[in-house]
């Protein structure tokens, strides 16, 4: 048996966009969810690295076989390489927590909750092996948990592949306290490039751009000021204001959240709802959308009001809330997850 | 109320638990709602699957197929129109689930039902891309009969399915009655009618079919095809058992029309086990309130598929068994 404080506790947010993993040794990271195996001898020869990751993967991405294998919030089954790449993203994740040799590590995992309905015994096998003891747990559960917001709690986790919706309600979340929307920072990115294209027939430019574009000026509402991209026309680099396409594209899941948020709402036990329409927590790359919380408080206006509020440190919340579950757990409980 | 450590406490054991529950192969606890008899009945069902295919398999291979009809210009006609629905080879009994054709009813002209702004035919589309989605993910290979407001007849779209070589078959439709009280869930499976109703339900959806007069006597005699009859009800008990599990959590309206057999023409004639699934009622304002919302969709779409997945992994379970069975022989 290992002493708690020989062990490496760590917890990972596997998510479509980014991975972030907390550590009980303090140490924490984040990683863009891409990974590359170079295309050929010549790109091998280039990178130098037999796989890439995050950031860098992105950046060398024209030499590389890129994955992103959550997209859409689900393992991509079928694809042995997908799967691979779950697994040495994770793995990835792991190292960088700089455990000593030998050090034993138990992992808590936390995933969009479809990936843990839908493919929980795929996403197991895939993460098999990289710890001495794994849990998973759905993300939304992981955030809720971190913060201690356990009771009277509705989560919204908006992350690039599905917008997850839990509300805490003293037990662990079963399908009815939960709900799944692909209506997230991908669809964003989607709706955008479609309305720049429409506009612009003759500009040219990538999703990966286009995410960019998002996660520096995207909005709900009033815009703090233009929004100015450049685009290729011709190989020539020219600015274009998507101030109206940007505020399109954002908007677009506002509905989609909204009438989810308020249709939970409705299914909560009378006497609660008022304390969860006041205890609504944004978290997930897309809470960070100024405005979005603003909007969703006005929806909330006509039901008697409410309040939403953007969970703190929201690259880490989910990695934070995972870690908190790893050091919570009992010597038994680790046990019997061991192998 | 609980202390929060003692509440912290009781969802970590339930974490635990449900992480066991993944490790030892079971649903997850959080998801089951089902009692402790149907879980038994469940379990001595599937223990039963493996002797009752034996016995289906046999019944099929020792039975008189029908001579083909006498005329031989009539015959041939007849082939040329549509292929005949053939009875579900034996050794197909011990093969897995790997691609499923997905009906979305009605579209192009023929829109279905309408209630609260929408038609029948854009909210069976839409279920139907949902549906396929999350098959997608959990690796089955998936087609849909169409994939846009178009029209097909039933003929057609049964002819899909064969051309595809379709495993399983399914038919999303919404039901529309006169009554206002009207929350129904059902699921239909190919057989003779047992009751006017479904008849009648046979006959409104049997429109736009694409067959004549002349093709009945061949449909019928698909009707009652053992093998696939039989399993055609497997799956449809778990897709009704999935729908009024996930909607009633959130409509506690849903009335469980349950499983019933009726000769929908589009079952008939496609080779594949099959279901017709009238997932909601749009003639009754409340759902069709529900239905223009996009999770209430979602939701269907869920039960559509953990039916499918259900039956899929109880099929496939048991060709394993086959698979093992043979080779340690």
């Amino acid at each position: 048996m290992s002493k708690k404080s020989e062990v490496l506790h760590v917890g990972i947010d596997l998510g479509t966009s980014r991975s972030s993993i907390s550590a009980s040794n303090g140490v924490r990271h984040v990683v863009e969810s891409y990974v590359g195996w170079p295309a050929d001898m010549v790109a091998r020869k280039l990178v130098k690295k037999p796989i890439l990751f995050g950031r860098e993967a992105l950046d060398n991405r024209p030499m590389l076989e890129l994955r992103r294998p959550l997209e859409r919030g689900l393992i991509k089954e079928g694809s042995e390489r997908d799967e691979l790449a779950v697994r040495e993203l994770l793995r990835h994740l792991v190292s960088l927590a700089g455990g000593r040799d030998g050090q034993p590590v138990r992992a808590v995992v936390g995933v969009p909750a479809e990936a843990l309905r839908v493919s929980r015994q795929n996403l197991r096998s895939a993460v098999k092996g990289l710890a001495d003891a794994l849990m998973i747990v759905s993300e939304p559960f992981a955030v809720a948990y971190g913060m201690d917001a356990l009771l009277h709690t509705m989560i919204i986790d908006i992350g690039a592949g599905t917008t997850d919706f839990c509300v805490m309600r003293g037990r662990y979340p079963t399908e009815e306290d939960q709900r799944t929307l692909t209506n997230a920072g991908d669809s964003i990115d989607e709706q955008l490039a479609t309305l720049v294209r429409a506009r612009h027939p003759d500009a040219q430019f990538s999703i990966y751009m286009v995410r960019e574009w998002k996660e520096k000026w995207s909005f709900v509402g009033e815009p703090r000021g233009p929004v100015t991209v450049t685009v290729q026309k011709g190989a020539r680099g020219v600015s274009v204001d998507i101030t109206g396409e940007m505020r399109r594209a954002c908007e677009s899941v506002l509905a989609p959240i909204a009438e989810t948020m308020t249709d939970l709402l409705a299914r909560v036990e009378p006497e609660y709802q008022e304390r969860v329409r006041h205890n609504i927590v944004l978290a997930g790359g897309g809470s960070q959308i100024p405005g979005l919380a603003a909007a969703l408080e006005r929806t909330l206006a006509e039901y008697g009001g409410g309040a939403v509020r953007v969970v703190e440190d929201p690259v880490f919340a989910g990695s934070n809330g995972s870690l908190a579950i790893a050091l919570d757990a009992s010597e038994g409980d680790w046990e019997s997850l061991a192998g | 109320m609980v202390p929060a450590p003692r509440l912290k406490q009781r969802l970590l054991r339930q974490a635990v638990r449900a992480n066991l529950d993944t490790i030892r192969g079971r649903p997850l606890r959080a998801l089951r709602t089902r009692s402790h008899l149907w879980r038994a009945l469940e379990r001595g069902a599937l223990l039963a699957l493996v002797p009752t295919l034996a016995v289906l398999i046999f019944q099929v291979a020792s039975r008189s197929v029908p001579a083909p009809a006498a005329d031989p210009a009539r015959a041939g006609t007849m082939l040329a129109t549509f292929p005949a629905p053939r009875a579900l080879a034996p050794v197909t009994a011990a093969l897995a689930v790997r691609r499923i054709v997905l009906d979305p009813g009605h579209g192009g002209h023929d829109s279905g039902a309408r209630a609260a702004g929408i038609w029948e035919k854009e909210i069976t589309l839409d279920v139907a891309r949902e549906l396929r989605r999350l098959l997608q993910a959990a690796r089955y290979d998936v087609v849909l009969t169409r994939d846009a407001d178009a029209f097909l007849s039933l003929r057609e779209r049964a002819q899909r399915a064969n051309a595809e070589r379709a495993d399983l078959f399914v038919s999303v439709h919404v039901n529309s009655v006169p009554s206002q009280d009207c929350h129904a869930v059902e699921t239909y499976y190919l057989g003779p009618a047992d009751d006017p109703r479904a008849e009648a339900l046979a006959g409104t959806e049997n429109r736009e079919s694409g067959y004549q007069l002349a093709d009945f006597r061949r449909l019928l005699e698909g009707v009652y095809v053992h093998v696939r009859q039989a399993e055609s009800r497997k799956l449809a008990q778990q897709i009704q058992h999935e729908l009024v599990d996930v909607l009633g959590n959130t409509n506690p309206a849903i009335r469980d029309k349950g499983v019933r057999s009726a000769p929908f023409l589009v079952l008939v004639a496609s080779d594949a086990p099959g279901v017709l699934a009238e997932v909601s009622c749009l003639s009754n304002d409340d759902e069709a309130a529900r239905l223009a919302e996009s999770g209430y969709r979602q939701r269907i779409a869920r039960a559509l598929f953990l039916g499918i997945h259900g039956y899929a992994e109880a099929r496939n379970r048991t060709a394993t068994l086959g698979t093992t069975q043979e080779a340690s022989r």
